[in-house]
């Protein structure tokens, strides 16, 4: 069988079953070439999928992306650091945070700059806080995915108070723009801590409620246990990250492998799943929450007093070198590599996003399984084509 | 996890490692940083990945770099025992960017060679896929380069033509023909 070119036009129903190998017919099999998406609702954006189908029976995928791909490799060559900082937010679009804190651990470790404890605090609070808004869009649209509207609703009700604080430190919902090279653009103001305080009181209960919605859910169990198995050698060896490679049990979270800013100050842990199942993904999701919620706790005990950003100039021209730098986003490690000749915009900007691996991985884990079931693996994975396509 | 490993350790070891393969070793902001040259670079990724010491088991990315006079693949490597990331540049000619595909190591490099190759126009030999991934597949430039510019039609491409032009209708008058 040949594969279908990126446009899948030219083999779309010329190759079911006919056509010979070395002159002799191939028996006719009913295969099925079916196109998924890019506007299917349930591929979690602009993914497209090419399905050969046996009756039910995935037999290959090909996934083709591209389809929100903006060059944002490219624009950032032509932008200065601070304008193209108001761009990374719009990569992976549910974890804004995440996306602006790499790019500017990046700018500032070339620079050496060293920031103000205060501004490190701010950042591990708001980054919790959209890690949860992320998850719960993840197991909401994961469970929307399976057929179930409720935990939609309830995911996207708490989600919305989680709006509510990051808006009251940000300005924003969504495109959040709030880090800076040296800090952050804002100091919270003083309704936040009594508000946080009031959400991390309430919230774990609702995870609480969640799982007594979802987890134990015989329908739920029977569609994801046992499904999209990732072995853990294979996930290391693609390169997954977040959690789905923790999912697999291989405890990998950045924040403790390697702790950035100030994480190693706070103690959480790091949740793994035993089988690397679809289950085993959503568990991880649910579990590293209530992690969240204990990190901002702790962060807004022990938070300094003192300036949120340092002084740098309005022009930034960072040393002539190249530079890594990820952090633990919600869908695992987005990295930044970043090489810059010593002028005023970045010479080259790559970005390395957990989702774009995960997809890569779909083929094999589809192939051989029911089409109902790639739904259902396909939504565990928490793949989001913003940051994939970049 | 073994935190004490420093970078000087890993250097040392790498120098061991790679003697007579890689071209230079060297390290950046915490990054140890391996030039490789183009004919040994499977050989330099398999001896890192399946050292004991080093582990590199972990794909993170590959991509490329323009550098005008040259391009470069980056890859990037990390390993689960120790927090020492490994870099291996590879120098490429701009005119034939051609390397070896590091996907009979890695599963997962294929996405990311096809990635470099749709921005960059890297042929990665003996890539299983060699297809473009983001960009449309019909595409004429490899718009990373830094002299990429966009295909802009020309006026005979954007000529009006007889067969697109709308059929006229009873007792229209005629169109003005376009030059």
């Amino acid at each position: 069988m040949s594969s279908p070119d990126a446009t899948g036009r030219e083999n779309m129903g010329a190759e079911a079953g006919r056509g010979e190998v070395d002159g002799r017919p191939i028996l006719s099999m009913e295969e099925m070439l079916l196109n998924m998406g890019p506007q299917h609702p349930s591929t979690h954006g602009v993914l497209r999928l090419i399905l050969h189908l046996d009756g039910e029976l995935v037999i290959s995928v090909d996934p083709v992306i591209g389809y929100l791909h903006r060059g944002m490799e490219k624009i950032a060559e032509n932008r200065t650091y601070l304008q193209m900082l108001a761009m990374m937010s719009r990569m992976d679009y549910l974890s804004g945070i995440f996306m602006e804190w790499a790019y500017v651990r990046a700018v500032e470790d070339l620079m050496d700059l060293e920031l103000p404890p205060r501004a490190e605090y701010l950042r591990v609070i708001t980054a919790e806080l959209n890690r949860i808004m992320s998850h719960h869009v993840a197991i909401g649209d994961f469970m929307l995915n399976l057929g179930s509207w409720t935990p939609f609703f309830w995911t996207f009700r708490d989600r919305e108070i989680a709006m509510d604080l990051i808006e009251m430190v940000t300005g924003q919902r969504m495109m959040y723009n709030y880090m800076r090279v040296g800090g952050v653009r804002y100091d919270l103001p003083d309704e936040f801590e009594p508000a946080c305080r009031e959400f991390l009181d309430y919230f774990p209960a609702k995870i609480d409620e969640y799982e007594k919605l979802i987890t134990y859910n015989e329908i739920f169990l029977s569609r994801t246990l046992g499904m999209g198995v990732i072995p853990p050698h294979e996930a290391v060896s693609q390169g997954l990250s977040g959690p789905n490679l923790r999912g697999s049990g291989v405890k990998w979270d950045l924040r403790r492998a390697e702790p950035y800013s100030v994480y190693d100050e706070f103690d959480f842990e790091v949740p793994v799943g035993t089988w690397g199942d679809a289950f085993d993904r959503y568990k991880c999701r649910i579990e590293e929450m209530r992690q969240s919620v204990r990190i901002i706790r702790q962060a807004l005990d022990g938070l300094p007093d003192g300036p949120v950003n340092v002084k740098t100039p309005p022009m930034l021209r960072p040393p002539a070198g190249s530079i890594y730098r990820a952090v633990e986003s919600p869908r695992g490690e987005w990295g930044v590599y970043m090489v810059s000749n010593g002028g005023l915009r970045p010479w080259r900007l790559k970005m390395r996003d957990a989702s774009f691996v995960a997809i890569s991985m779909l083929p094999r884990l589809l192939a051989g399984n029911k089409i109902a079931d790639l739904i259902a693996i396909g939504g565990s994975l928490d793949v989001l084509m913003g940051g994939t396509d970049r | 996890m073994n935190r004490s490993f420093t970078i000087d350790e890993a250097r040392t070891r790498a120098h061991e490692l790679l003697e007579g393969l890689a071209v230079a070793i060297s390290h950046e902001h915490g990054v140890m940083v391996i030039e490789a040259a183009a004919a040994y670079l499977v050989e330099t990724m398999k001896i890192l990945r399946d050292d004991e010491v080093f582990s590199f088991k972990y794909f993170n990315f590959m991509g490329g770099a323009d550098y005008l006079d040259h391009l470069e693949a980056v890859y990037l490597l990390r390993s689960m025992l120790h927090p020492v990331m490994v870099e291996i540049r590879v120098r490429l000619d701009r005119d034939a960017p051609v390397v070896p595909s590091v996907t009979s190591l890695w599963e997962g490099a294929n996405w990311h060679e096809r990635e470099a190759y749709d921005l960059f126009g890297i042929t990665f030999e003996g890539h299983p896929d060699p297809r473009r991934i983001l960009s449309r597949p019909d595409m004429d430039v490899f718009p990373c380069l830094k002299d990429a510019r966009p295909h802009r039609k020309t006026r005979a491409e954007w000529k009006w033509t007889a067969l697109d032009a709308p059929k006229r209708l009873p007792g229209e008058p005629p169109r003005r023909e376009r030059s």
